[in-house]
Parts: structure tokens; C-alpha cells; sequence
């Protein structure tokens, strides 16, 4: 590891060692090898199953390994629970903050201190004052934005002195001026000779901020060392499997026209709600119109409004020249929209449910599966055709939706919107969280789906997703619409500048 | 923030200026009850209620439930009460009765905590077992014929016309409550109630956590059982019988939310103390006592309603505030989310 | 959800019925039962005689009607601990109304049943619409119908302890009949009322509403399905289960008492658990219910026959076969034991190879 940061004499912070470790028959971690020095930035991105969370767990002593050995500044030891990974100086700031909702910040951050607690209160403040955050100690922990919660994470791991610090995909739920500002903290720990781990998904991240990076793929790392050694492509062939064959899918969206003198499947008139506001747009029918923007631009706001989970402020919703506005879900199933949600586990899939089951959970109004009885002829036909369609590996119809790859998952959770024949469906964030090859295979589901002359309303935060799927883009920016992209403009710098709010003008700035 | 305005915005004020009104409705019916006496009845009438909601309440902090405190408590009662009846040592009976109290709750605590198994079903089972045994110690019959000296302990007076066992309990439950709120380990039991996978993660013992709140929890209700014994001076083989019920009420009058994490050991002593006062309340506005539990059950599903409903009520104008503030108000280019 | 459409092919249909989400565990109570049966019926052979175990029946029948609809507010999620409260409103009811309001038993009977589903739907309302814990707002619905029963008992002339009687032979002939002289009424009763719910939970699109509201609520929502509406029914479905439950031992006994069916509630709980139904909701089955109840039902009626075990002193069997049953099972579903069973059966696949 010859780091310039670092003089090479000193014992690594953390030093994995042919880690190893099943659960039951399923072997997840196959030999894991990592070193962190102090003030390296390792950033380690690989997909869902990869065994990053396993490992961390192993590393915060929540499980137990099967083989290996961990070191922590050349010592062997023994981590069998999180308070003795804490006692070593290592904090992790998981992805989903666990926090306690009903305490408040300040009793948050100093929990399961032994000092006193005026002591600690001067801590806190003086380390807030020391990283410029600005925090409501009085606050009950339930109330703050997720990034709020970040924050007083990070907060615990320095109050504790962590020497290394862990941070599960921070970014995933911020904004754009929070990346900014974690960012910043996570140079300022660099310089402090904190190590971090970084956990990602985002590529683009990991030039922006680690010194070293390290990529798992199947329970082993596939590649690692430090960052300059590697461009943007080495690392995409690290996280794809040896055998796959690179997608090298055509544009073919490009095949069949759009005919934009047709009446609109999907119109918005000035529509607001929560989260969004004076958002018009018209999709027409076989078009794939991509929503762009960064996370907590209001984009799943406004889809979830339509489909009829929370009020209508303002203005209406046309549906082949009908209005559906503020119609109640089942009506605007009925109607001919479907959506298929971001959060695939919190609001798409049934896992103790059977592959059938959750294929057919939104057919069971209207006469599709017979009027009291469940039709089993039709609800095995319908299961059927969207297995054999989208190819989801399935050991039959009764297996359960939460054995299923991530991949094969959103299939399903596809299948299941398709299955209630809509006219467009509006598809969020289809290919977060799953596989380079499973992402291949929505893509050619969605091809497919235009090809049948289905609507598409597309969100997405991965710009190139958009620039290979959308025949039209829009930008969503706090909440409003701030630019439109022909299909000839969709390139992803264009796109980008306009989700963070720099259209044309103030592209320079950038 | 304020000492003043902390204790006001406490859920169990709340709970207490609820106990405050019913004392003062019934005092504008019948201006006869209120007395010192009668008031104080209230509170003394409530000291085994107290004692098993306190416990209750340490289950309920940790996100679980404890449905085997009342036959915890006859088992108790019985026991303690057959030996003080056949003129063994007291003090060793009460031992007897704490052994009783902290085996139960290891056994609850390592099914809950240890195996995982949800709370409502495995106490509701250990609640058969221990019953059963109840029966098989006292049988048909009944314990009475306790000894005198042992009856008359209950109706000591220790301040005012407060008894020696109210005082002791209350002074229990706030030196409980100082312990939870002031001290490391204590806040672990809220912590873990409020987010168990969030204690794991600061270091919190969250197994061990749990298996102490049921010990706690055991304990105490033994102790309710010794009291019981003493106060009313028979147990039979049903005594003890829907105290769990009763103790879950008093916590949820108390402003403990059964989801755990919320709440605190004086509101379940004051829940304690309404569940014990409607009966008597009753008599006073010349109601028959048969509405004893109907109104219970309209006080309880009430309390627990309007909260659920202002509380989702916050949570979605919450919501709405933070989306809002996510919005810009015109297309431009000004920095700044979030608030 | 047990049942598979038959074309399926790739695994034998044996197999596949082995590994179906219910059918280890329903055969695992099937097992039981059997058990039973042998023990109880070899210790006294009384014990095999059906006449008997018909008679004891009208004991634990209460517990199987109603442990089965408990199954529906189970499988959502939710759990429903005031059934037994409306029990003694049920049978109260009906004997206010027909000896104190003049009115004709089956119209007193169709009254109760209304009551019952009201109570329910009240409760219901509060758990679905309001967002309150199903424990807390039965939890008060216990409380509140108990007290509404005795209410309703202090209009009568009659003094509550002594409980109304003297009701018309019609009435007394549900539970007086029997079908070809020998199949008492009650039990076809409860028999129809297992069919209906088992048509209801496993083959109706209503029933695979209430599975995927107990799996995933907010998906379900997302499906379009109304999971407040779908909540609220299971609670009036087992209320009203438990007015029938109320009307048969109103019947049985001829007297209508405010505190009947009080000490259900531990022995339908334990039974939806022990019949396999997931407490945080999803699983279950009406079948794995059924056969828990009649399991805990024929303990209740065998261990007093044949080991002279006092009829109190049944909680202990009970509460231990819970125990035992929840223990066991969270030991057999830890990965550790998975794997080591796993192991073992790899190492027999090989010995056997090598043979």
C-alpha cells in the first residue's frame, strides 16, 4: 500500500484478513482481505449481495465470522459485540440511521457515555462548533430530515474518538448542498488521520472523494488499491461478473416514432401537492418520458400523489382526456395508471408471499381473477406470462418473493403493475439496488414495453439510464419542472447540470 | 429547555390532570367525597395495581409485553400467604416470594430476549403454567386465616392517612424513576424499546437489557403478591386473575405507548391510580358499580384514539412541512434545502 | 395459500406439498392429535368412545369457533382479545331481550348477532382507520363489553348471578338436535363454520386481501387494495364468530349469563399461535387452527378422564404445550440448526452414495 499520505511504517488501522462467513448453506463472504491505514478513505461499492453489509457487520462485531482474523493496529482481535468494536475505536454510521425517534438529539449522541452529562453537553457543542453543523440539541430525534440524522450519527462516531469510521451509502438519501457538506467533513476527518470506510453505489463519488477503493462482487473483493490506479471503466468491469457479456445493447428506442399529434395518454396541468409544485407535462402514447433529478426533488412526490396516496393541492391529472384528479388508488388502477415504487421492499413486494401472489396482488379488484373465488386458472396464466416474458429465474410460481434476487424482485413487482393493463405506467428508480445483468434485463423489458405501445413515465436518478431509455426528458429541480430535453439534447452532462439546478446560464458556475 | 416546561410537556402530566379532573367532576356531583380521606383511599386502594404497573411498565419500555404478572403475583400471594399462615418466618417468605419473582421473569426474559419469541405468546403461555401451579397450591380451597399482625400492616398510616405501603411503593416507583432517567444503564431500557437495532449498534446490551426488564418486572409483581396477601388477607386460586390486563391499562392511561420507548414509571403510577379510582369514583356519583368496567374501557380506548390520531396528525403535517420546505417558491437558483 | 395450480410441474406433487408454507406444520398437529388420541385412548379407552368426546366437546367448541376467525385478525397483524368479552354480551343479549323486551328468540338471537358485529366494526374502526395498537384498543373492548354486559344484565329482572333461563325448545334444540341421532347440531355448526372460513381465507380474493395486508400493508396499498376496509371486516368476522360461539352455549347451558366464555382468550390465542399463525402477521392457516384447537380441546377433555387431573389444573398442560411448541420452533428455525440439519442430511446423501 504505498500511499503518499501515509510513511508505510505503521500498522494498518484495520487489517481483515480471510474473512469468512456463511449463514447456513448460503455462503456469503469468501475470503475477504482489506487494509485501512489512518487518514485513507477506502471506498468500497459493489451490489446488493455482494456482502458489504455482512462484512461491516462482522467489523462492528454484530455477527460472528466463521474463519479469518481481524486486526486493529497490528493486534489480533476478538469483536463479538458492537460495545467492543466501539471500546476499539471503530464507529459505523449505517445506512439507515438508528437512531432513538423519541429521544432527543443530545440524549441521542450520548448515549452509553460513562462521563457526566454536562461534561458531555460541552463536548458536543464544542465538537458541532469544530465541523460548522447546526443542530437542535432539543429536538426529538423522530423529527429530522434524514440527513439531520446523518449528522448526528457522525456526531456519535467522533464524540467516541472513532479511529475508523464507517458510513453505509451516506449520500443515498441527500441532497445535493448535503453531499457538499458531508463531503467536506469526511476531508476534515482525512486530516485528522481518521480512516474511513466508504460504502457506495455511485461511481462518480468515489474519484470525488476516497484514496483508495476496493470493489466486492460475490463474497470476495475483486479489486482493489489506490484510486488513481483505476479509471471510471476498470471499475465497472470490477463489478461485473467474469463471464458477462457487457451490455451492449443498441439505442433501439429510437426504432419506432413517437407521434406527438395524438391526444396525450398523461397530462398534468399545474398539478401540485407535497414536495412538488406547478409541475405540467404531457406523455404520449409509446413515449418513455424520463423525470430526472436528484433524490428529494419531489419527483416520487408527485407520482405517488397521482396514483392517489396523498392530496392534490392544485391543478389536475388527465388520462386520455379524462380527469382522474384525487381519485382514490384502486380508481386510478382502474383507470389505466400504474406505478411501480421506488422502495421496492417497503412498498412493492409481499416477501412471505409466493411468486403468483405478488404477481396478482393488484388484479384482485375488477373481474380478472373472478368475481369471490380466485381464479387459479387465470391467476397461474397471468403469473405465467409475466415470468415467461421477463424471464425471472423462478423456481416455480410458489416460491417466495423474498428469496428472489433484487433483480428478480423488480420483475415481479413489474409484472405485478403490468398485469392490471394500464395504459402507462410510471416506473420509479426501476433499476436502484439491483444487478449490472438484471439491470440489462429491465432495460430490455422496458424496450419491449414501448414497443407495445405502452406509456412510460421514467424516474430515475441515473442519467444514463435516462440517455438510453427516454425518448424525452424532463428535469425535476426543488419540486418544479426546470428544463426539457429533446431526445437529440438527453446526454447526461445536460442532464445532470439541470437536476442540480444549473440550467444554461449558470452552467459555468459548475 | 425549562424544568417547568419540560414537566408540563410530559406525556404523564397529561395523565395526572386527567386524575386531577375526575377527582374535581365527582368533588362538583357530590361535593361529600372530597376529603382527604376518600382521596387518599383512592391512592391506597391502588398500591398493588401501582406496583404491577411499574412492572408492566419496564416490559413495555423494551417494546414487549408481560401478560403472566397476575398470576405472577397469585402465585406469589398464595405461597407467601400459606407460609406466613402455617407461622413461618415473614421475611423469609418474602424471599421465597422474590425467588418466585426473579425465577419467572429469568424465564420470561430468556424466552423473550434469548429465543425471540414474541412476548404476548410466550408470557401468555408461562401465564398458564403459573397458574396452574397457583392451583395446585392453593387447590379448591382458599389461603385465609393470615395472621392478624400480618393484616394489619395494610391499614398503617405512615403520612396523613397514607398508608405504610402506598408510601413505600411511591417512594419505589420514584427512586425507580431516578434510576431510569439519571443513570447510564437506566435510559438503556427506553433505548432499546425505542430502537433496538440502533441500542445494539452505541454498544447497548440490548439481550441483556430486555432479560432485566422481565426480572424487574417478575420481581415486582411478586412483591404486588406479598402486599395483595396482606391487604386483602385471603387468596384464592383466581386472585391475580386479569391483573395484566389491568396493568396494561394503567400504562396506557399513564401515557406509555405499547410500542415501546415511551412513557415513564410515575405515569404508570398514575395510571395505576385512575384504574383504581373508578370504582370508587362510582360509588360517589351514585352510579351502580356495574359501570365499573364499561367505563374503563370507553376512558381507555379514548385516550389511546385521541393520541393516535394527534399523533399521526403530526407526523403528517411533519411531513408536509419538510416537503414543503423542499419546494422552491419560483424557479431560481437559490441554495438551500432542507429548512 | 397451500393450495397450487396442479399444471406446475418441476417438482413431484408430494414434494411440493411437503414444502408448502403450511403443510409441515399442519402435519406436525396432525401428528399431534394422533398422538393424543393414543395416549388418552390407551390410558382409558373412554376417552375413544365419540359419543363422549362429542358431549365434552360443548367445553372447548367455543375455543374452535372462535380461534378460527381470530386466525383472520392474526394474519393481518392485528390481534383480537375482547372476543371472549362479546361472548357474555352475545348471551346476554339474546336473554334480555327475549325475557325482558318480549321479543321472539330468534329475533333476540339476530339482535345479539347484530351487537356483536357492531362491537366488532367499533373496534375494528379504531385499530384500521385510527392507527391504534390492536392490542390496546381490544385490550379496552374487553373492558368495554364486559361492562356492557353487565349493563345490560342490571335491565333484566332477573338477578345477574342467577342468569335467565327457561328459553323455548326451539332455541335449546341447537344444541338438543342431532344429526342422524348422533352427530350433535353444534358440531355440524362448527364444522360448516370451518369449511366457510377455510373457503373464505384460502380460495376467495377476499382472503388473498387479508394474506397480503398482514405480509406487506403498505404494498398493499400500492395494489390498490383497501387495507383499513380489509382490517376492519376481520374484527366484525371474529366478533361475530363469537357471537355464535355465545348463542351455542347460551343454548347449551339454557342460561343466558353476562360472564360466559370470560377465560377464553388465553386458550384462543394460544390456539391461532399453536396452529401456526404468525403473530406479526401472514401467516396462517384455518386448517393448523382447527387442529390446535380440537389438540388443546381433547388435552382439556383426555388429561381429567384419564389422569384424574383436576379440571383447573389444565392451564399447566396448556401453557407447557405453548411454551414447548413456541421453543421448539425458534430453535428449529435458527440458521445454525438449519445448517447442522442440512449437514447431516448432505452426510446421508453421501454415505448413501458410497454405499
Amino acid at each position: 500500500m504505498g500511499d503518499k499520505e501515509n510513511t508505510g511504517t505503521t500498522a494498518p488501522l484495520l487489517s481483515v484478513r480471510g474473512i469468512y462467513k456463511s449463514f447456513g448453506l448460503n455462503a456469503v463472504l469468501k475470503g475477504i482481505g482489506l487494509d485501512i491505514m489512518p487518514g485513507e478513505v477506502l471506498a468500497l461499492i459493489g451490489g446488493n449481495g455482494a456482502g458489504k453489509s455482512t462484512l461491516m457487520k462482522i467489523i462492528m462485531g454484530i455477527y460472528s465470522h466463521d474463519s479469518g482474523e481481524l486486526a486493529i493496529n497490528g493486534q489480533t482481535v476478538a469483536l463479538n459485540r458492537p460495545a467492543e468494536a466501539l471500546a476499539q475505536g471503530i464507529y459505523m454510521v449505517p445506512q439507515e440511521p438508528l437512531l432513538f425517534p423519541n429521544m432527543t438529539v443530545e440524549e441521542n449522541v450520548i448515549i452509553g457515555f460513562d462521563k457526566s452529562k454536562a461534561e458531555l453537553h460541552k463536548e458536543l457543542v464544542d465538537t458541532m462548533r469544530d465541523v460548522g453543523w447546526n443542530l437542535d440539541l432539543g429536538r426529538k430525534a423522530g423529527s429530522l430530515s434524514i440527513a439531520e440524522q446523518q449528522m448526528v450519527e457522525i456526531l456519535r462516531g467522533i464524540l467516541r474518538h472513532a479511529r475508523l469510521l464507517i458510513l453505509d451509502e451516506p449520500t443515498s438519501a441527500l441532497t445535493f448542498d448535503e453531499v457538499k457538506s458531508l463531503f467536506q467533513v469526511v476531508r476534515d476527518l482525512r486530516e485528522k488521520g481518521i480512516g474511513i470506510i466508504y460504502i457506495t453505489h455511485r461511481l462518480a463519488e468515489v474519484f470525488d472523494i476516497s484514496t483508495h477503493v476496493a470493489i466486492m462482487r460475490d463474497g470476495t473483493i475483486t479489486v482493489q488499491g489506490p484510486v488513481d490506479n483505476f479509471t471510471r471503466d476498470d471499475l465497472v468491469k470490477g463489478l461485473l461478473p467474469p463471464d458477462a457479456e457487457v451490455n451492449t445493447q443498441t439505442k433501439s428506442a429510437g426504432t419506432s416514432k413517437v407521434d406527438y399529434s395524438a391526444q396525450p395518454v398523461l397530462e398534468l396541468e399545474n398539478f401540485s401537492g407535497y414536495g412538488f409544485s406547478d409541475v405540467s407535462l404531457k406523455v404520449w402514447p409509446g413515449e418513455i418520458l424520463g423525470v430526472a433529478g436528484v433524490v428529494g426533488a419531489g419527483r416520487t412526490e408527485m407520482a405517488t400523489t397521482i396514483f392517489g396516496m396523498d392530496k392534490v393541492l392544485r391543478g389536475r391529472v388527465l388520462l386520455n382526456g379524462s380527469d382522474i384528479t384525487g381519485k382514490k388508488t384502486r380508481q386510478v388502477i382502474a383507470a389505466g395508471i400504474n406505478y411501480v415504487p421506488e422502495d421496492r421492499h417497503l412498498n412493492g413486494l409481499f416477501k412471505i408471499c409466493d411468486v403468483s401472489a405478488n404477481t396478482t396482488s393488484a388484479s384482485l379488484f375488477g373481474g380478472a381473477l373472478g368475481k369471490v373465488f380466485l381464479n387459479r386458472r387465470s391467476e397461474f396464466d397471468i403469473t405465467e406470462k409475466y415470468v415467461k416474458n421477463f424471464r425471472t429465474k423462478v423456481t416455480g410460481h410458489d416460491q417466495l418473493a423474498g428469496s428472489l434476487s433484487g433483480g428478480n424482485q423488480q420483475k415481479i413487482v413489474i409484472g405485478r403493475s403490468l398485469a392490471t393493463d394500464p395504459g402507462i405506467v410510471i416506473l420509479d428508480e426501476p433499476t436502484r439496488g439491483i444487478d449490472a445483468a438484471a439491470r440489462g434485463d429491465v432495460y430490455h423489458i422496458i424496450h419491449q414495453l414501448r414497443e407495445q405501445g405502452l406509456s412510460i413515465l421514467l424516474i430515475s436518478s441515473d442519467m444514463e439510464e435516462l440517455e438510453e431509455l427516454a425518448d424525452r426528458v424532463v428535469t425535476m429541480y426543488q419540486g418544479r419542472i426546470n428544463a426539457e430535453f429533446q431526445k437529440a439534447d438527453i446526454n447526461q452532462d445536460n442532464l445532470t447540470a439541470a437536476a442540480f439546478g444549473i440550467v444554461e446560464r449558470e452552467a459555468k458556475e459548475a | 429547555m425549562n424544568v417547568v416546561k419540560k414537566f408540563v410537556k410530559a406525556r404523564e402530566f397529561t395523565s395526572f390532570l386527567f386524575l386531577v379532573a375526575l377527582f374535581v367532576i365527582v368533588g362538583v356531583i357530590n361535593p361529600a367525597f372530597l376529603t382527604l380521606d376518600n382521596i387518599s383511599a383512592c391512592f391506597n386502594s391502588s398500591v398493588v395495581y401501582t406496583l404491577i404497573a411499574v412492572g408492566m411498565a419496564f416490559a413495555i419500555f423494551i417494546g414487549e409485553i408481560d401478560v403472566s404478572v397476575g398470576s405472577t403475583m397469585g402465585l406469589s400471594a398464595a405461597v407467601a400467604g400459606t407460609m406466613i399462615q402455617n407461622g413461618s418466618n415473614w421475611f423469609l417468605a418474602f424471599l421465597v416470594a422474590i425467588v418466585i419473582g426473579v425465577v419467572v421473569g429469568l424465564i420470561n426474559g430468556w424466552g423473550v430476549a434469548v429465543m425471540k419469541i414474541p412476548s404476548l405468546i410466550f408470557t401468555l403461555g408461562t401465564n398458564g403454567i403459573l397458574r396452574g401451579m397457583m392451583y395446585l397450591q392453593v387447590g379448591a380451597e382458599q389461603v385465609n386465616n393470615l395472621p392478624k399482625e400480618f393484616k394489619d400492616i395494610s391499614s398503617m398510616t405512615l403520612i396523613g392517612s397514607f398508608t405504610i405501603y402506598y408510601c413505600c411503593v411511591v417512594m419505589l416507583a420514584v427512586a425507580i424513576h431516578f434510576l431510569l432517567t439519571r443513570t447510564k444503564r437506566g435510559r438503556y431500557f427506553i433505548a432499546v424499546g425505542d430502537n433496538a437495532g440502533g441500542a445494539e449498534l452505541v454498544g447497548i446490551p440490548a439481550t441483556r437489557t430486555k432479560v432485566m426488564a422481565y426480572l424487574i418486572c417478575g420481581v415486582l409483581s411478586a412483591v404486588a403478591g406479598i402486599i395483595f396477601a396482606s391487604r386483602i388477607g385471603i387468596v384464592t386460586s383466581l386472585s391475580g386473575n386479569g391483573y395484566e390486563m389491568k396493568a396494561v391499562a394503567a400504562c396506557v392511561l399513564g401515557g406509555i405507548s405499547l410500542s415501546g420507548g415511551v412513557g415513564s414509571v410515575i405515569g404508570a403510577g398514575i395510571g395505576a391510580v385512575i384504574m383504581a379510582s373508578i370504582s370508587y369514583l362510582l360509588v360517589f356519583m351514585q352510579f351502580p358499580s356495574n359501570y365499573d368496567n364499561a367505563i374503563t374501557g370507553v376512558i381507555l380506548i379514548t385516550i389511546v384514539v385521541i393520541d393516535a390520531l394527534m399523533q399521526r396528525r403530526t407526523a403528517v403535517n411533519n411531513r408536509h412541512a419538510r416537503l414543503a420546505a423542499r419546494t422552491s417558491a419560483a424557479p431560481s437558483g437559490k441554495e438551500g434545502l432542507e429548512q | 395459500m397451500s393450495e397450487k395450480s396442479p399444471k406446475l410441474g418441476g417438482q413431484s406433487g408430494l414434494r411440493r406439498l411437503w414444502n408448502g408454507p403450511n403443510f409441515r406444520w399442519n402435519f406436525f398437529l396432525l401428528i399431534l392429535l394422533i398422538g393424543e388420541c393414543a395416549v388418552f385412548g390407551a390410558a382409558n379407552e373412554k376417552f375413544l368412545s365419540l359419543t363422549r368426546v362429542f358431549t365434552a366437546a360443548n367445553d372447548f367448541l367455543p375455543i374452535c369457533m372462535i380461534s378460527i376467525f381470530v386466525t383472520f385478525v392474526m394474519i393481518t397483524g392485528g390481534i383480537d382479545i375482547q372476543v371472549s368479552s362479546i361472548v357474555g354480551l352475545t348471551s346476554i343479549v339474546i336473554g334480555v331481550a327475549w325475557q325482558d323486551f318480549g321479543l321472539n328468540i330468534w329475533a333476540a338471537v339476530a339482535l345479539a348477532v347484530v351487537v356483536a358485529a357492531l362491537c366488532g366494526a367499533l373496534s375494528g374502526f379504531f385499530i384500521a382507520y385510527c392507527g391504534v395498537q390492536a392490542m390496546v384498543v381490544t385490550l379496552g373492548g374487553s373492558f368495554l363489553y364486559t361492562g356492557l354486559a353487565l349493563l345490560v344484565s342490571t335491565w333484566s329482572s332477573t338477578e345477574a348471578y342467577k342468569g335467565i333461563s327457561g328459553f323455548p325448545d326451539s332455541f335449546k334444540a341447537l344444541t338438543k338436535t342431532k344429526l342422524f341421532d348422533f352427530i350433535p347440531l353444534q358440531i355440524v355448526i362448527f364444522l360448516a363454520m370451518v369449511v366457510v372460513a377455510h373457503l373464505l381465507l384460502h380460495r376467495t380474493k377476499y382472503g388473498r386481501k387479508i394474506y397480503l395486508v398482514g405480509v406487506n400493508p403498505s404494498a398493499a396499498e400500492y395494489s390498490g387494495i383497501n387495507s383499513r376496509l380489509v382490517i376492519m371486516s376481520t374484527y366484525i368476522l371474529s366478533a361475530v364468530s363469537a357471537a355464535i360461539a355465545g348463542i351455542i352455549m347460551t343454548s347449551y347451558l339454557g342460561t343466558a349469563k353476562s360472564d360466559l366464555g370470560g377465560s377464553l382468550t388465553m386458550n384462543i390465542i394460544t390456539a391461532c399461535v399453536l396452529g401456526g399463525t404468525l403473530s406479526t402477521g401472514g401467516k396462517g392457516s384455518v386448517l393448523g387452527t382447527t387442529m390446535a384447537a380440537l389438540a388443546i380441546g381433547l388435552l382439556r377433555f383426555g388429561m381429567p378422564l384419564c389422569f384424574k387431573i383436576q379440571a383447573q389444573y389444565l392451564d399447566i398442560p396448556v401453557g407447557v404445550l405453548l411454551v414447548v411448541v413456541v421453543v421448539g420452533r425458534a430453535i428449529a428455525s435458527n440458521p445454525n440448526v438449519v445448517a447442522w440439519f442440512g449437514r447431516l442430511r448432505g452426510k446421508g446423501k453421501v454415505s448413501r452414495a458410497g454405499i
